[in-house]
């Protein structure tokens, strides 16, 4: 048997500080560390680099030292300060705060993934009452700075609670001088001219779906009222207008829509994204359908693999990038919140991308009885009758209780990826985060089991296509324009 | 580990623990059912209702490298969890409530 050379088992080998590698297509070895700095190397490079070669002064010593992959050249106050920034959400609690007015949906989407019920049916509905209660809950975080979401089902059809909430909400800022965010996630069916002014007026910013073009988002998006599409579309326009008038006496917001990708959506990413060009948004996120609540049940005809989301994002991403050469104004979320953690350090808040994930610590789903899940995702979970998600109840439980109670405790411990096999040793652990709730769902354990894991395999996907488009000059260009301060 | 079909899955106790076997068989309680019992060297599971023998070789490896991997990284993983729970509940401020 051959024998490998020698390598140096010296000095410079053992100055290896502690770093994760993968190898990426083309020959590439990216190199990351914990404070979130990374290195991209040739083959031959790496080699040098495990070996403990990499000659003093060389330009690529220079850039290792400087990017904490030399220990005997290792910042540590700057190794310290670039890891407190990058996790500083741990000192800050539960900011994004959901209220799901009620479980009532005049639509019938093919994904439906929030545990709807039918527009008629009765004692799904949060009481005005019980909406202040949850008002009032959320502004007992230690997050100095809150988020107030009204969901459903379709929060419209819940009218009363809606406008008790944000007047309330509205007031107990006031008095607290504290700053709360309310946001509005609606179909916008029954949106009215009325109901719109109370909104814009109390500075309420508007999220709606949009699925792509007519005939696919009403595909999906099921309404028997009428078009879904047309409606979400002359909403659009109306809070678009609002934006860009302006007025002195409140701050108006541009809306913004979410998509989600079903199997229908697959090879029409072009047209979706051109949709959301002619309506002037400027951010479209290729969000991947997960099989965690009705979903799951409806996996075989809406769901798709991992590689066939993939192939559909690498397609729409690369269109993006196409229309941003011709000087056109549209970025892809989830590129942009992994390139805010690859390449400012920074946390753009998106908690199913943390370590440990936003469950309780960073989010919280109040239900229209006022039961409190860990996320919107295990609310779903526990609609279907298994509570393990579910955190507490706001009539009844005090606000620290619910911040360390079992399910609290059990997503953070198995969310953390330092005790996570193969997360551990991961390049992309620096930017990732597991979600307990899709783990327990797909593979019947918090913790999940990565090797197998399509949420995993789908985040690597994602990754792997951004780190090779950061190492081409032209596109690098256009996606760091799109994170610059 | 050897793996015969119908016949009980022997894990080596030189590699896997007791409590990784455990967790896998409670991964696995919703799908079917899974007895564990002590034989020499180790630990012989039987699976019934359809559980797929190698799925369940996968999850006890995942267990066991879980638990080592905590003996090793528990201390900072600890202190990152602490952390994020206590300044969620205000405990390591004053006026949390």
């Amino acid at each position: 048997m051959a024998q490998r050379p020698a390598t140096k088992k010296s000095a410079e080998r053992a100055a290896l500080p502690h770093f994760n590698f993968r190898r990426l297509s083309g020959g590439a070895v990216l190199l990351t560390n914990d404070s979130g700095t990374h290195a991209s190397l040739s083959g031959a490079q790496f080699r040098q680099f495990r070996d403990g070669r990499v000659a003093a002064g060389s330009a690529l010593y220079k850039e290792l030292s400087a990017k904490g992959f030399v220990r005997d050249m290792m910042d540590m106050d700057g190794y310290a300060a670039a890891c407190a920034k990058k996790n500083s959400f741990l000192g800050a609690g539960p900011g994004l705060h959901i209220l799901v007015l009620t479980l009532r949906c005049n639509h019938k989407c093919v994904y439906c993934q929030s545990s709807a019920v039918g527009q008629a049916s009765r004692g799904t509905d949060m009481s005005p009452a019980l909406a202040r209660k949850c008002v009032d809950f959320a502004l007992k975080s230690t997050n100095p700075g809150i988020t107030i979401e009204f969901q459903g089902g379709e929060p419209l059809l819940n009218w009363e609670a809606l406008k008790a909430s944000v007047l309330h909400a509205r007031r107990r800022a006031k008095e607290q001088g504290r700053e709360v965010r309310l946001a509005l996630v609606s179909n916008f069916s029954l949106m009215t001219e009325e109901k719109a002014r109370f909104l814009l007026a109390n500075e309420v910013s508007i999220c709606t779906s949009l699925d792509g073009p007519a005939d696919l988002h009403d595909k999906n998006r099921v309404f028997a009222g009428g078009g879904s599409h047309a409606a979400a579309v002359k909403w659009l326009k109306y809070f678009s207008a609002a934006y860009k008038k302006q007025v002195p006496e409140f701050r108006t917001f541009k809306p913004s829509a979410l998509l989600t990708v079903s199997r229908y959506s697959l090879g029409r990413e072009k047209q979706i994204v051109d949709e959301y060009v002619r309506l002037g948004l400027e951010d479209v996120f290729l969000r991947p359908l997960a099989p965690i609540g009705f979903a799951k049940q409806l996996w075989d005809k809406v769901g798709y693999a991992p590689e066939e989301f993939l192939s559909f994002y690498r397609a729409g991403l690369d269109y993006i990038l196409k229309l941003n050469a011709r000087g056109v104004t549209i970025r892809e979320r989830n590129a942009v919140m992994m390139l805010e953690k690859i390449l400012n350090g920074t946390d753009p808040g998106y908690l199913d991308m943390r370590c440990p994930c936003g469950a309780v610590i960073g989010q919280l789903a109040y239900n229209y009885n006022g039961d409190i899940y860990a996320c919107d995702e295990g609310r779903m979970v526990g609609w279907q009758g298994d509570d393990l998600f579910k955190a507490g109840n706001v009539a009844r439980d005090p606000y620290s209780k619910v911040m360390l109670s079992q399910a609290s405790r059990a997503c953070a411990s198995a969310s953390s990826l330092d005790t996570q096999p193969q997360c551990s040793r991961c390049a992309y652990k620096p930017f990732c985060g597991v979600c307990p709730v899709y783990n327990y769902e797909t593979q019947g354990s918090l913790s999940g089991e990565m090797p197998s894991n399509g949420r995993c395999a789908l985040f690597m996907g994602l990754f792997d296509t951004l780190f090779s488009l950061l190492a081409k000059p032209a596109s690098a260009k256009i996606l760091k324009g799109w994170v610059s301060k | 580990m050897n793996e015969k079909k119908n016949s009980p899955l022997f894990f080596s106790g030189g590699i896997y623990s007791a409590e990784a076997l455990r967790l896998a068989a409670a991964v696995f309680s919703a799908r079917g059912g899974v007895r564990l019992t002590a034989a020499k060297g180790g630990t012989e599971a039987a699976l019934s209702g359809g559980i797929n023998p190698g799925e369940f070789a996968n999850e006890a490896l995942n267990q066991q490298c879980r638990i080592d991997l905590s003996a090793r990284n528990s201390r900072l993983s600890g202190i990152i969890v602490t952390k994020a729970l206590l300044s969620a509940s205000g405990s390591s401020k004053k006026g949390g409530k």
